[in-house]
């Protein structure tokens, strides 16, 4: 048996199509959560939505900024 | 000089008074020995095709060759071989070459033994083919040169093979670059025919005989000699492999003496600095992006790269001609697609798969480090390299490291581009540990919304309203 050549998980042209769209939807993650701390009142607020869309913008603006830096050539 | 000579014919009349009780192997004597000696380049390469024949009672499973102890601190391969199959379909079997010591070699001449694969009986003969690489042994005479004046070198050998055995016919052909051969050594019969020396038919030599001999002629190739390289070699599992070589570059011909002339080096460059050079190529693999070269002041625009499908090609040119003695510092840095270099074997372990040595045509490398740096989590690296290299290991901190990369560092004196062999680096890797660098940004974002939660959940109000 051969060995295998291994490339990366994802297709190294994918990855500033990846950056830009992760980032986005990060971004407008962010914009949701921060126009409902604004438009809510401190009684009518809800912990658990809080954190959820939180984690969700968290999670979409890592992996964008991971796929930014990868589209830039800093290869970490 | 005169004391060398002296010592060195002693040895001549020592070696053949005593005759065949000195000689340290008695049973093989070479039958011929043909040794072409090409001065065409700064560096010196020697092919040697012997035949031995077995006069001794038992089977001999090894050849020994000899060298004076200057050319041994400098040689840099010394690979042996042998031709099987008949005529039209010979194939060149590599054989392995050992350093031995013997008892009663005489004035520090050193061993290196020849492994057969098939033991030779008594009465065989073999054919051996050998090759052997010299560094820094052309030494320019005169030592300093002005800008218009064209270099000599001389050459120092022995007009015969040193060899443990009797050697009982044997021919030296000495090829120099140009028909300009200011003087040689005449030892009988001697004969010069445009860029070809021959020193021979010699018959039926003592072992370890040897007559020096010295070749006075121009060499105006480039010498260059790179003093120190380091090259590091990034791998990252998300598809590139970072190259960044450190050179410090060297011209190691005669030394420039005088001023140097711009105008004269520009108007007249067949007669001005024939001995210098301005232009280096690298040879680089093929898919090749990112290149860039540099120095401490900054990027240096004067270069040519020629991408193309099996190789690349680099000519770069420092920012000012190079004469004897001038040296230049410089970085070199290239990305390559990882699938081309890095592979997993079929017992689960990762391996990277590149090319030792210099990516510069014809230089020699005096001292060269290849440090390979393995993504963050890897486990038991070992390397392969087809010759001896001085091995350790180290960490290296880069972007979103915690504990830091394990570091493979080979390090290798007096390299020669017939180095540019690919060499292997074993590691243990598990891909999960790619995702450690996504998770560490996502939870550092997630910190920043936890704390702006916090900080609209605290009331930090005195007064209740």
């Amino acid at each position: 048996m051969a060995s295998k050549p291994i490339s990366s998980p994802v297709p190294v042209a994918w990855y500033p199509s990846l950056a830009v769209l992760m980032l986005s939807i990060g971004l407008v993650v962010t914009a949701s959560f921060f126009i409902y701390e604004a438009t809510s009142s401190r009684r009518n607020r809800s912990l658990s939505k809080e954190i959820i869309t939180g984690a969700v913008a968290s999670v979409f603006l890592g992996f964008g900024s991971l796929f930014l830096l990868l589209a830039t050539g800093v290869y970490v | 000089m005169d004391r060398r000579t002296l010592v060195l014919l002693f040895l001549l009349l020592v070696s053949s008074s005593l005759g065949s009780s000195s000689s340290s192997s008695p049973d093989i004597r070479v039958l011929s020995a043909e040794r072409r000696i090409d001065l065409t380049s700064s560096i010196v390469r020697v092919f040697l095709t012997l035949k031995v024949e077995n006069v001794g009672a038992s089977q001999a499973s090894d050849v020994l060759l000899a060298f004076p102890p200057t050319d041994a601190e400098h040689l840099a391969i010394l690979k042996a071989s042998t031709a099987e199959g008949k005529r039209k379909k010979k194939i060149y079997v590599p054989l392995s070459v050992n350093p031995t010591e013997l008892p009663d070699t005489p004035n520090g001449a050193h061993l290196f033994s020849i492994s057969l694969r098939n033991p030779l009986k008594t009465g065989e003969a073999a054919v051996l083919e050998v090759l052997y690489i010299i560094t820094h042994c052309l030494e320019p005479f005169p030592a300093e040169i002005s800008q218009s004046e064209t270099q000599f070198v001389y050459y120092h050998d022995s007009a015969m093979l040193l060899s443990p055995y009797h050697v009982m016919e044997q021919i030296t052909y000495i090829k120099t670059p140009s028909n300009k051969v200011e003087s040689y050594t005449r030892v009988d019969p001697t004969n010069r025919a445009g860029t070809e020396l021959r020193y021979g038919l010699y018959h039926d030599l003592p072992p370890f005989s040897y007559s020096p001999i010295i070749v006075h002629f121009e060499n105006n190739n480039p010498f260059a000699v790179v003093e120190e390289l380091v090259r590091e070699v990034e791998i990252s599992h998300w598809g590139n492999l970072q190259v960044r070589e450190y050179y410090k570059l060297k011209h190691a011909g005669a030394r420039h003496k005088g001023v140097f002339s711009r105008v004269e080096y520009q108007s007249r460059p067949s007669i001005s600095g024939v001995s210098s050079f301005k232009h280096l190529l690298a040879r680089l693999p093929p898919r090749v992006h990112s290149v860039y070269y540099r120095d401490e002041i900054g990027n240096i625009s004067s270069s040519h790269l020629r991408i193309g499908s099996q190789k690349s090609e680099l000519e770069i040119e420092p920012r000012y001609p190079l004469f004897g003695g001038w040296k230049a510092t410089f970085v070199i840095g290239y990305g390559l697609p990882l699938q081309d270099f890095l592979f997993k074997s079929p017992d689960g372990k990762h391996y990277l798969n590149f090319s030792f040595g210099c990516p510069l045509l014809e230089t020699v490398v005096d001292e060269l480090t290849i440090k390979v740096v393995l993504p963050e989590g890897s486990k038991n690296p070992s390397s392969a390299v087809p010759f001896p290299v001085n091995q350790q290991l180290e960490t290296t901190y880069a972007y979103l490291d915690v504990v830091g990369r394990t570091t493979m560092v080979l390090k290798k004196r007096n390299i020669v581009p017939e180095h540019n062999i690919p060499f292997q680096v074993y590691y243990d890797f598990n891909p999960i540990f790619m995702l450690a660098e996504p998770l560490m940004l996502v939870s550092a974002v997630f910190l920043f919304f936890v704390a702006c939660i916090a900080y609209l959940h605290i009331d930090l109000s005195i007064r209740k309203s």
